[in-house]
Formats: C-alpha cells, structure tokens, sequence
C-alpha cells in the first residue's frame, strides 16, 4: 500500500489565529479522496500547503517520498503536483489551447535562448505539445473553441478549461478545489464523469467540495475538517454516519471563510 | 578638517529640507488615503506654489500675503482640474495608465510653467527676514523655522480634518473601506476630487514655504516629487505620520551623506534609500495599512 | 542632426505615418487567435512595409533610423510589459548604459564597433541581472518606482563620474559604426544596420512569444499563482525577460551613440523612459509589431512638434493624456475594432433592410 501523499502533524498559523491544527493524513496512490468541511475549516488553506502556496508552521508534508514542506510552488509543481482554483484562475488573456500549453510547460523543452534562437527540437516539442493540447481539449469537450480567447468561455467552461491545464502537466496528485462550485447539475455530472476517467488513467486525486452528492459519489476516502482539525477520515459511507460530521455541519462553529 | 564637525550645521538643513520632504510626502498620502493613486505630479503643486507666487508679487505688483493667497488658491484649483480632467476620466484605468497620466500632467505642468515664467530660476523673500539665528555655532535661517512651524501645523490641520469634520471623516471612510463606504452613500470619486484639492494646497504651501530658502524653477518639481513620494514610502506607506517621518529622516540623510560622498552625489542617495527600503522593508519604518506582507 | 526643409515633411510625414497606421489595421489583427504561425503572409507584407519605408518618402532616413533604434527598445520593452506585464520606467537607463559602453570602449579603448556592440548588450544585461533580482520582487507601482529610481541613478552616476563619463557634457567623437573596414557612415547605410538589426529582433522575439516561454511570459501576466502551479518558476522568468528587454536596450543604446557620434547624459532620462512605455501602450500589450509602430508614430511626433519649440513639451504631455484617455488598449485595438465595424455597417445595413422588407 504506497502513501502517495503524507501530511504529518501539519499545522498554520496567522498571526495566532490557527487554521490548521495539527492535521494527519495519508492519500493512497490512485484513489479519489474527499476533503469536506464547513467553511472556514481550513481546506483550501491545507491545499495551499501541499502546493506551496503558503508555508507550515509546523509538521511535514511529503509527495512520493520527498519532503515538499516549504518548497517552492513550481517546485512542487515540477514534481507532479496539479491543482486549481478556488477563485478560478484561468489565463483569461490568452487562447483556449494556449492555457492547455501553459500547462505543459515542464514538459516541453526550451529557454530562452534556444526558443529564441527556435532550435531544431524546439519546433518538435512544439508540434508535439500542440497535438497533445488538442487531445486534452478533447477530452473536456472543448475542442472546437481551441482558437477562441479563454474570456470568452462560459463559468463552467472555464473551470473544464483550468482542469484541462492542471491535467496538461500529466500530474501524480491532482488537488482540485470546489470543482463544481457554480456549475449546473448537468456540468456537476459531467464533471464527475471527467474525474472518475482521469482515476482511470492512474492519477491520484483529492478534492474540497461542498457539492455532497458529488463528493459521496465518486469518493473513495473522505476527510472532513473542522475548525483546522481533521474530524473524520474514512469511507464516504461511515462519514456520512458519523456523529462528529453531522454536529459539525449542524451546529456549525466554523469560523468566517 | 575632518567631516565630522560639519554634521550639526548638516543636521539643520537635513532637518529643513525634510520639512518640505515631510509636505510633499504628506500631499501624496492624502491622495492615495482616498483613491490608491499615486499623483507624480505632486511636485508640480510644490513648484507652482513658489512660481506663482513669484508671478504675482513681481509681475502684478501685489503684496506678499495676498500673493500668497492667490497662488495658494491657483493651485488648488489646479489640483482640483486635474482631477476632473484627468484622473476622473480614467477611474476604472489600470495602474500603469495612471501612472503615465500623472506623469504625463507632471509634463504637461512644468513645461506649461517654463512657457508662462520663464526657466530662470525664482526666488521670495523670506517671511521675516534674512538675518541668520545663531545656536550653539550653527546658523539657522529664520525660514527653517518657519517651514517647520507650517509643517507641524499642517500635520495638525489635516489631523483635525480627518477626524473632527465631515469631509474628513468621510475621506478616511472611503479610504479605509471603498465598499462600505460607497454604500452608505459616501461618493468615493468626490472624496478622491477633494483629496486632490487639499493636497495640492498643502503642496503649494510647501512651495512658497521653501522658495525663499531654496530657489524654485520649472523643473524642481520632479526631483521634489520623487524625494517626496520616496520619504512617504520610507516612513511607512499611507500614514500621515509616516509621510512626515520619513520626510525628516530622508532630508537628514541625504544632507548628512554630503560629509561623506562627493556633493554631487547627492540626489542619488535618496534612490538608493528607495531601493534599500523596498528590498528591506517596503512597509516603511512604522508599516503600512496597505500593504499585504505575505505577498511582498 | 537637422534634415534640410524641415517645413517640408511636416504634414506629409504624418499624413503618411497615419496611412501606414491605418494599413496595418485593415490587415487580420495581429492578436492572432492562435499565436503560433510563423512568416505568414502577413508578416512578409509588415516587414516589406517598414523596410520599403524611406523609398516611399525619401529624406526621411535619419529619423526613420532614429525610429528603428526606439523600435529595437520598444520591442525588448513591449516583452517586459507587453507580454509579462511587469512595469519599468527606467529602461532609458539601459539604453544609455550601452551607449556609454560602446561610446567608452571605441573612443578609450579603441575597441572595434561591433565588439562594443555586444559589450554593450552585455553590461546593459549584467546590470538588469543585478537589478532585477531584488527589484522584481515588488508589484505595481513600488515596481515602477523602483526602475525610476534606478534610473535616476544611473543620471546621477553618470554626471558625476567625469573621468569616466565626461560628465554632463558626455562623451563626442564616438566612430561610426563599422564591420571589417566597412562604415557605416551615411544615413542609408546606417539605415539598413538599424532595421537590419531590428528585424533580426522580430524574428527572435517572435519565436519566442509563440514557445513555451511567450506562453511563461502571459501567464505570469494573467495569474502568478496559477503560473507557479504549473511548474512556471516566477522569479527566473521575470528576471530573464528583464534580462533580455535590457539587452534589446543596450543595443539600441550601441547603434545610437553610433549614429549620433555622442553620449550625453540629457538623452536618457525619464522623459525617454516614459516615451518607450507610451510606445508600448500606444502599439497594444501583447503584440510584437504594435509598438514598433508606434516607435515610429512618436518619433516622428516628437519631431514634428520640436518646431514649435517651447510649446512643444506641454502639448506633447497633453496628447499624451489623451491618447490614454481614448485609447488605453493601445491605438491599434481601438480602431482596429471601429474599423471593422465601419467596414462591416454596409453588410449589416443591407441585412436590416431585408428583415425589414
């Protein structure tokens, strides 16, 4: 059983309000894992700790056996961890499958000299990275806007397009945040669609979602986090049982988001 | 000889040029305490106040104080059209727009100046007279002191403004909280029209304040609005008395630094303040309401 | 430096200035959908045009050479704020630092042109690396700060370091640029160096903003964090395009003092480091062709006001304002749009008529 993910004992502060408490969890290689809460529990902030947006204050973080705590986000990144956005973040002033290239950036050769200079195999990774970007536009159902300025996308297309970006980099772990947030049940469905396939090809997921119904439907492992500690980590089934996570989502007590 | 002995007279001319350092730093906090602009050209303001005055007193023939009066009012009014004329209509503009328009009116400003009043250098008399005071064998210029008298009082004024009246109260409102105090019917973009008004009066205050010490031309205005702008960053950005913080501390440096590197040198000391404390701590001396450390 | 029968050019100059503006829009807006293709024909028809130029209005040679020099600046910069969206109002610094450079190297040092050409590329790029790194830090306006400062700076180093610099007066005599014996000392050879540089440029920045890296550039732009997300190290990517707009400078900075034969601190102030920006507003973030465009459109500006003498400055501020006021995504984009919609009224009227009929 290979932990693909390890976050030990991580906790953050700011400036004394704590968000995150001494927070222990394990993500399995190759399965969905849910991460719920009521708002303000600490989730996006535990996923800008794992991506190397922010720093713990204390604990250790380690992705396939390396030690990321404090690293650099592209350094993390590099290393074959995806994510998105809460607040989305697409590339609005550039095109449709310029987002999707952005994505591959590890991937495809180049510096600025030699992209300069377009060297021999600078055209290849070019050619290459095209024809890879338009499969991915593909798979979102995207392709026939590929030329089309990301502005221009509807909501939810956008967020299948910042998937398309974070699954461009052919990632280990994917942290997707508030996927559906904002999405019509009609793109919810297919959005969970997308994800169970992306599980096929061997990537690991984990996602914050208030969406229930999706979370407990394609999940194969739930944490649930309240007031910066981790409450529940089991099967969706026995977390929807779970005295805690009802009190917590019940009663609430969360802090603000 | 060596450098050492200069320092107390150096210190009191560090002290008088940070005065004016401390106005001018003062002008743009006023602004961006409203608005989050930064008005390149405030030094304007500072330059017009002394060439207007000059104007009125040797081409007009009017009496020093009204002359003062009048170009005080000028001024602002200045202040106030460049709102309307400029910053009003690019409200919704990005930072680098406004940036260049300010810069672009601190152009258009200074060569206007040079146009109507020559490029010759003006000077005022001083308010009571020239005979120097003598302290402990260092000369003060009875000017100094009362720049640093206008000073303090301005500080005080702008105090009282902000929180004993209205208009202050509201400025502060909308500076604070642009949302909130939009939906309680607070105008931001008049807030921001007045705090271009008084901070060009406070401006051309500095300007008639000053000329008489240190000659005023069409081009002092930039360098004073840069030293200006550096002073508010060094004392902590957007609080007034950071402005006047780092006013005095930016003019004592640079006069002190006059003992130690070649005079001509001079001017670039207050840039290379600017870059250490924006490497260092760009939150200024006692820190800033604006900016966000993590992202610094 | 004066072209004879000045009073000449002045209204035909712009007239034709515009016209070309005006051509440029009419062809497919060169925010392409998709940035990729390369020499298509649209490029060879901009490149005919700027190289054709002096052939259309002849006597125009050396300020159109001016205009290349400011275009090779204009286009290092335009990758700096055009396409990573960082703020430099400073770069006349670098401009002037490889006009000192080249003007030290050949008159102290008897160093051939071409050699201080890349010295001068050189020190403009060593100096933006050890700037850059702790500047690049900042965001916004402390960023467009700093570079000011950085430029004064370099003022004050400049006229104060007299044994270096000759001071205030700068540096005469500076030897026309030359390649193995041959010089280039008449207004069309110098021409032909300029834009024959100049379009060597193109074609690099091209292929560098339609590569990973031109996509690096707009995403730091757009989002640092979803940049850094995807592997995009945000620091070195800045630093390098500082790095490479700096350069651009610098060699412009070379050609300069070659063709004006001076260094003098007067040419490189903040004056000329907000004409650049506006260069690049005016042209269109984001593009390549637009701000040399507009290199050429402001150069010839600043020179047919230069007539009217003093009054020249403030009206020169006043378009300034107003070209920000009315065109903030750059001249082109502007009318490009009003243009299509002109052009496309007669389709749409005819489509009125028949759904009314």
């Amino acid at each position: 059983m290979t932990q693909l993910l390890t976050i030990d004992r991580i906790s953050k502060s700011y400036d004394g309000v704590l968000a995150l408490n001494r927070v222990s969890l394990a993500v399995r290689k190759g399965i969905i894992k849910g991460l719920i809460g009521p708002n303000g529990a600490g989730k996006t902030t535990l996923f800008h700790l794992i991506s190397g947006l922010e720093s713990p204050t204390a604990g250790r973080i380690s992705f396939g056996g390396v030690d990321i705590t404090g690293k650099a986000p592209h350094e993390i990144a590099a290393l074959g961890v995806g994510r998105t956005f809460q607040t989305i973040q697409t590339l609005g002033t550039m095109t449709v499958v310029e987002n999707i290239l952005a994505g591959m950036h590890t991937r495809v050769p180049g510096n600025f000299l030699s992209s300069g200079l377009w060297l021999p195999w600078i055209h290849k990774g070019e050619r290459a990275a095209l024809k890879e970007a338009k499969q991915i536009l593909e798979f979102l159902g995207l392709l026939g806007r590929w030329k089309w300025s990301a502005m221009q996308l509807s909501f939810g297309q956008q967020k299948m397009l910042e998937l398309g970006r974070a699954i461009a980099m052919r990632p280990r772990l994917l942290l997707l945040d508030e996927p559906a947030a904002g999405l019509t049940p009609a793109e919810v469905k297919k959005l969970s669609e997308k994800v169970c396939q992306l599980r096929g090809q061997g990537i690991t997921i984990m996602v914050v979602e208030h969406h229930q119904g999706m979370v407990m439907e394609i999940a194969d492992e739930v944490a649930v986090l309240h007031n910066g500690e981790l409450i529940a980590d089991d099967t969706p089934a026995a977390v929807k049982r779970d005295r805690r996570v009802i009190d917590a989502y019940l009663t609430g007590g969360g802090r603000g988001a | 000889m060596t450098p050492w002995i200069h320092i107390p007279q150096l210190l009191v001319t560090g002290i008088t040029m940070g005065a004016v350092y401390a106005l001018v730093a003062l002008g743009f906090v006023t602004i961006v305490r409203a608005s989050q602009i930064i008005n390149f050209a405030q030094g304007e303001f500072v330059m017009l106040g002394g060439v207007l005055t000059f104007f009125f007193i040797s081409g007009a023939g009017l009496p020093y104080p009204i002359a003062v009066l009048l170009a005080v009012i000028l001024v602002t009014i200045i202040g106030l059209l460049l709102h309307l004329l400029v910053i009003y209509p690019l409200r919704k503009a990005s930072a680098l727009i406004l940036i260049m328009a300010t810069l672009g009116a601190s152009i258009v400003l200074s060569n206007t100046s040079a146009l109507l009043f020559g490029t010759l250098p003006k000077a005022l008399p001083s308010f009571s007279g020239e005979q120097p005071l003598e302290l402990g064998g260092v000369l003060i210029a009875p000017q100094s002191l009362w720049v640093l008298g206008a000073t303090f009082s301005l500080l005080l004024a702008l105090h009282l403004l902000s929180h004993r009246t209205l208009v202050g109260k509201a400025m502060e409102a909308s500076s604070s909280d642009p949302l909130g105090a939009d939906l309680a019917g607070i105008s931001r973009n008049l807030m921001v029209f007045f705090a271009f008004g008084v901070s060009a009066a406070m401006g051309s205050i500095a300007g008639v304040l000053v000329t008489p010490l240190f000659y005023t031309s069409y081009n002092s205005g930039t360098l004073l609005g840069l030293k200006g702008f550096i002073a508010a960053v060094l004392g902590g950005w957007g609080k007034n008395n950071g402005a006047i913080l780092g006013g005095f501390a930016l003019g004592i440096v640079e006069s002190l630094s006059v003992a130690f590197i070649p005079a001509g040198y001079k001017d670039g000391v207050a840039f290379v303040v600017l870059l250490l404390i924006l490497y260092f701590r760009p939150k200024g001396i006692l820190g800033s309401p604006f900016i966000d450390s993590r992202r610094w | 430096m004066v072209a004879e029968n000045k009073n000449e050019f002045r209204k035909r100059d712009l007239f034709l200035t515009g016209a070309l503006w005006l051509i440029s829009l009419i062809l497919p807006d060169p925010h392409l959908p998709y940035r990729r293709e390369f020499l298509k024909k649209r490029d060879f028809v901009y490149l005919g045009v700027l190289v054709l130029l002096p052939v259309i209005w002849p006597g125009s040679l050396f300020l159109m050479g001016l205009a290349g020099i400011y275009a090779i600046v204009a286009l290092g910069l335009s990758l700096f704020l055009g396409y990573a969206g960082q703020i430099s109002l400073g770069h006349a610094a670098f401009f002037g630092i490889g006009a000192y450079t080249s003007a030290i190297l050949t008159t102290r040092y008897g160093i051939p042109t071409v050699g201080a050409f890349f010295a001068s590329a050189a020190a403009a790029a060593a100096c933006a690396y050890l700037i850059g790194k702790p500047i690049l830090k900042l965001k916004g306006y402390f960023l467009a700060l700093a570079t000011l400062g950085f430029g004064e700076i370099f003022l004050v180093i400049v006229r104060e370091a007299r044994d270096l610099t000759g001071g205030v007066s700068g540096i005469f005599g500076v030897p026309w640029f030359s390649v193995a014996g041959f010089a280039f000392d008449t207004s069309l050879k110098q021409y032909c160096l300029i834009w024959g540089v100049l379009i060597g440029l193109i074609l690099f920045a091209k292929n560098l903003v339609r590569s990973k890296m031109g996509r690096a550039l707009l995403a730091v732009a757009a989002s640092e964090d979803a940049a850094a997300s995807v592997g995009i190290d945000v620091a070195r990517i800045k630093i390098g395009v500082f790095v490479i707009s700096a350069a651009f400078a610098g060699l412009a900075g070379s050609l300069f003092a070659g063709v004006i034969s001076t260094a003098s601190p007067d040419a490189f102030g903040l004056g000329l480091s907000v004409l650049m920006v506006m260069m690049v507003i005016m042209g269109g973030m984001g593009t390549l062709y637009g701000p040399i465009f507009a290199a050429i459109f402001l150069t010839w500006l600043t020179d047919s006001l230069g007539a009217y003498q003093e009054y020249s400055l403030p009206i020169f501020g006043v378009i300034f304002i107003l070209l920000l006021i009315f065109f903030p995504d750059g001249i082109a984009t502007r009318l490009n749009t009003r243009l299509i919609y002109l052009i496309s009224y007669w389709g749409r009227k005819r489509r009125r008529e028949r759904i009314d009929q």
